[in-house]
């Protein structure tokens, strides 16, 4: 614990913070969730929150925003000791919410959605938007909303619905605004913008919780930063103090080291898979490429260059408009995922919790979805094996260290990190010819990370082809042997080798894609 | 989450273990509390081995098709065309062995063939043509209730029925088990082993649970889903025979109602033992609440109105305690 250490800033603010937590704890069913953290918040303050998935950050905004009540600790807002207890009393006592799946009406204008859930001016009994808008104008005009107030918000960027956020909160006259991960969906060059308009909201004296798994940012950002770890508040950062080795430190409680790029190191095998010319209207535009045995390939761009359409057309989960497939040499056209699965596919889709988990199911049950064939007893009696099933799973809870009780533990109450390693689980008894993963480590801690990279590379190792595909900046020069890089629905660039860095695929990302049609191997 | 859930807040942990409790066996809890009142309030009538056999042969039909109706709603579907279906399928059973005189065991794998094929019919509705199961299953129901009175041309087919006939639903064959009372353990039993014990079961599970990612995980949703109206229709065209053979008749309309009691059956027992999931055992425990609070109502004379008060209340209170406690018991 390092509570207490040399604070920066003016000593006034610090005197009297806006919110105080202290040893802040949640129990859910038998799983204590926040053993006990405490932390506080100056006005004005970018105070960063990082921890590993399953730290407890969630559940501690979820009791902020008086969604959950904690069993033991004290909440002080503006010295007053408070009990939240319902979202209307976060707001009331000037705390706003941005969450990474943003608040938004798709139907509505701008101005409604800003005035979503905030009472509103009327006149003669009814509400009088011409007023309203005279008093948002201005704050639209300050956190940078260049869409007219009264269009619709159909058809706006994430960022431009997350600046609708900031201004929901904003008209609320927040004095914290808490962030969560608010760059998980964002543009580099959007990223900037939000970065502008925290710290403007900062020196306008509203203070911001900015919870992020990306260190830079939290970096860049923040005057102090609290860290969680199991439930904890383990450490609060700030000044010398504040840089990534102690970041990483503190997050992982100094179990795990950062990864050693190991790629290119590995022999590559035949080619298992090819795609020419692969199309499906409008997100993938004609995408060749071959996939050899032993490698790990990385498809890189930006979020919408086509990337997770390319691997649904793989996996069969769309019908590809034109272009041929081909599998170890014969055609390959899946007429659904049950056929790629059977071709010797395996997929683990970007949404973990919509696309790939049964959330209130168990482990066993979710690792044996796709091992029907292996936890039967046989053609003539179709009963489950479930000792079979069972062993199956304690199996893959060893191998891959998942850290639950047991193997009949639903899926719901794991951590991202561990929940993730259930998908890619569930896969590996298969021993696939070609293993899909798209964003692997998303929302998911430093140390799940590194043991699902150990992981990834391993299958790579024992003949698998894998193909990755990640937004992470550091992700695909850390894992990939190879890195083919998507704009707008084509590869515009493959990179093997040393050229392959962060570098080198953002640029390639950024490209005009015609340009660089001639340049690509077909 | 409801304004009630959020206005009762700081549980103490023992509070909320109850409620946890409460949530998940409230309903057998309910179910044993009314059966321990009857047998307190109706010493002599409730609690003999001849009333529970009467009410157990009574609810096997409504238990054997709110069974088929499990299946349905487990792979995320509504089929509200059972109703319908049964009483077409007790008016043709009936013309096929009065009129056309065909052997009983051929006419009765004629209609269950039927029913399989409306199952079949709803769930190509649902999974090809993409039509809402509300709205695919209840113009099918529609359909079939047209061609009941069809059929029979309204009216009711009473005369000449065999006695081999009614010994299908009043026989005791077994150990001097009521026929109904085997047919239903045979077909709950037998749908319970396919949902929990086999590998196509963790498939229809699998598809309730989550269809997308049932579909990326390799299972083919559409094929579960027509399973699901398939069985939910064979399971109505046998409430349909049984029923048919117990009245003596086949009349249109027949079975209507055991549409309500099914719906009521399967939600009940969602809210038996797991957290708002359907399956074949909660629906069971349905089955028997709703079979038992008739019955001692029978028994104390209350009048009929008051029976389909009880039917509503009953579900509505215990599907409501259920989401309750879990919400309650989740803060």
């Amino acid at each position: 614990m390092t509570r207490g250490a040399p604070q920066p800033g003016n000593a006034d603010e610090m005197a009297t913070p806006f919110l105080v937590a202290r040893d802040v704890a949640k129990a859910f069913g038998g799983t204590q969730a926040l053993k006990g953290v405490s932390l506080d918040i100056a006005p004005g303050e970018i105070h960063g929150l990082v921890g590993a998935n399953g730290a407890g950050k969630s559940t501690f905004i979820r009791i902020l925003a008086g969604l959950n009540h904690p069993d033991a600790g004290r909440l002080e807002l503006d010295g007053h000791s408070q009990e939240i207890g319902t979202p209307q009393r976060a707001t009331e006592l000037g705390m706003s919410f941005i969450h990474q799946e943003l608040a938004f009406v798709p139907g509505m204008t701008v101005l409604q959605n800003i005035m979503l859930g905030v009472p509103k001016k009327t006149r003669f009994g009814l509400t009088d938007w011409r007023a309203i808008a005279r008093d948002v104008t201005p704050i639209a005009r300050r956190v940078g909303i260049s869409a007219p107030l009264n269009a619709g918000v159909k058809g706006l960027s994430t960022a431009e619905i997350w600046l609708i956020n900031i201004c929901r909160a904003l008209v609320r006259k927040a004095r914290l605004i808490v962030m969560d991960e608010p760059t998980a969906s964002l543009a580099a060059s959007e990223a900037e913008r939000l970065f502008a308009i925290v710290r403007d909201l900062s020196a306008s004296g509203v203070a911001v919780l900015y919870i992020s798994h990306r260190l830079d940012e939290i970096l860049s950002l923040c005057t102090r930063v609290s860290v969680f770890r199991d439930g904890r508040s383990v450490a609060e950062l700030a000044g010398d103090a504040l840089n990534r080795p102690a970041l990483v430190e503190a997050i992982v409680g100094g179990a795990i080291r950062d990864t050693q790029r190991t790629g290119a190191t590995r022999q590559r095998g035949d080619v298992v898979m090819e795609a020419k010319t692969l199309a499906r209207a409008p997100n993938v535009r004609g995408v060749s490429l071959q996939l050899h045995a032993g490698e790990v390939l990385g498809i890189g761009g930006l979020v919408g260059a086509g990337r997770t359409e390319l691997a649904r057309l793989l996996f069969g989960a769309d019908r590809p408009d034109s272009g041929e497939m081909t599998l170890m040499g014969r055609p390959y056209a899946p007429a659904s995922p049950a056929a790629a699965v059977r071709a010797g596919l395996g997929l683990v889709p970007e949404e973990r919790r919509a696309e790939a988990l049964f959330l209130s199911k168990s482990i066993a049950f979710n690792l044996g979805i796709a091992n029907l064939d292996k936890i039967a007893f046989g053609r003539y009696l179709p009963l489950m094996n479930r000792s079979a099933r069972t062993s199956m799973a304690g199996e893959t809870i060893r191998s891959l260290s998942i850290k639950a009780r047991s193997a009949s533990t639903p899926v719901g109450r794991l951590s991202g990190g561990n929940q993730q390693k259930v998908a890619i689980g569930r896969w590996l008894q298969r021993t696939p010819k070609v293993l899909i993963l798209d964003e692997p480590t998303r929302g998911v801690d430093i140390g799940a990370r590194a043991e699902i990279h150990r992981l990834i590379r391993q299958q790579a190792e024992s003949g698998m082809a894998v193909l990755v595909i990640s937004s992470e900046p550091d992700e695909l020069p850390d894992l990939c042997d190879r890195v083919l890089v998507m704009a707008e629905g084509r590869i515009v660039r493959e990179l093997t080798g040393q050229a392959v860095s962060r570098k080198a695929i953002v640029e390639a990302s950024y490209v005009e894609p015609e340009a660089l049609m001639e340049d690509h191997p077909a | 989450m409801s304004d009630v859930a959020i206005s009762a807040r700081r549980l103490s942990p023992g509070a909320k273990a109850a409620l946890g409790i409460f949530a998940r066996y409230g309903t057998i809890i309910g179910l044993l509390a009314m059966v321990v009142t009857f047998s307190i309030l109706s010493p002599a009538a409730f609690p003999t081995l001849g009333n529970f056999t009467n009410v157990l042969n009574q609810a096997s039909l409504a238990m054997i098709i709110a069974g088929g109706l499990t299946l349905a709603v487990v792979v995320g579907e509504l089929d509200l065309s059972i109703g319908f279906a049964a009483s077409l399928h007790g008016i043709l059973i009936t013309g096929l062995v009065v009129h056309d005189k065909l052997p009983i065991p051929l006419a009765v794998v004629i209609v269950i063939a039927l029913g399989a094929v409306i199952g079949l019919v709803n769930g190509f509705i649902v999974t090809k043509v993409k039509v809402n199961s509300v709205i695919a299953t209840l113009g099918v129901g529609t359909i079939l209730t047209g061609l009941a009175f069809a059929y029979s041309a309204g009216v009711p087919i009473v005369a000449g029925v065999p006695e081999a006939f009614l010994q299908l639903s009043l026989g005791r064959w077994l150990f001097g088990i009521p026929n109904n009372i085997i047919a239903m353990i045979v077909v709950l039993g037998g749908l319970w082993l396919l949902v929990e014990r086999t590998p196509l079961g963790q498939e229809i599970q699998a598809v309730g649970g989550n269809a997308v990612a049932a579909r990326l995980a390799g299972v083919n949703v559409d094929r579960i889903k027509i399973l699901g109206f398939v069985i939910s229709g064979m399971c109505a065209a046998l409430t349909g025979i049984l029923l048919a053979s117990r009245l003596g008749s086949g009349t249109a309309s027949a079975a209507d109602s055991y549409l309500l009691t099914a719906f009521a059956a399967v939600f009940l027992g969602s809210a038996t033992l797991r957290d708002g999931e359907f399956h074949v055992l909660g629906t069971l425990v349905g089955a028997l609440i709703i079979a038992f609070g008739f019955n001692g109502l029978n028994i104390f004379g209350a009048p009929t109105f008051s029976q389909y008060v009880l039917q509503g209340a009953i579900l509505i209170i215990a599907v409501g305690m259920a989401s309750l406690g879990r919400s309650l018991a989740e803060r």
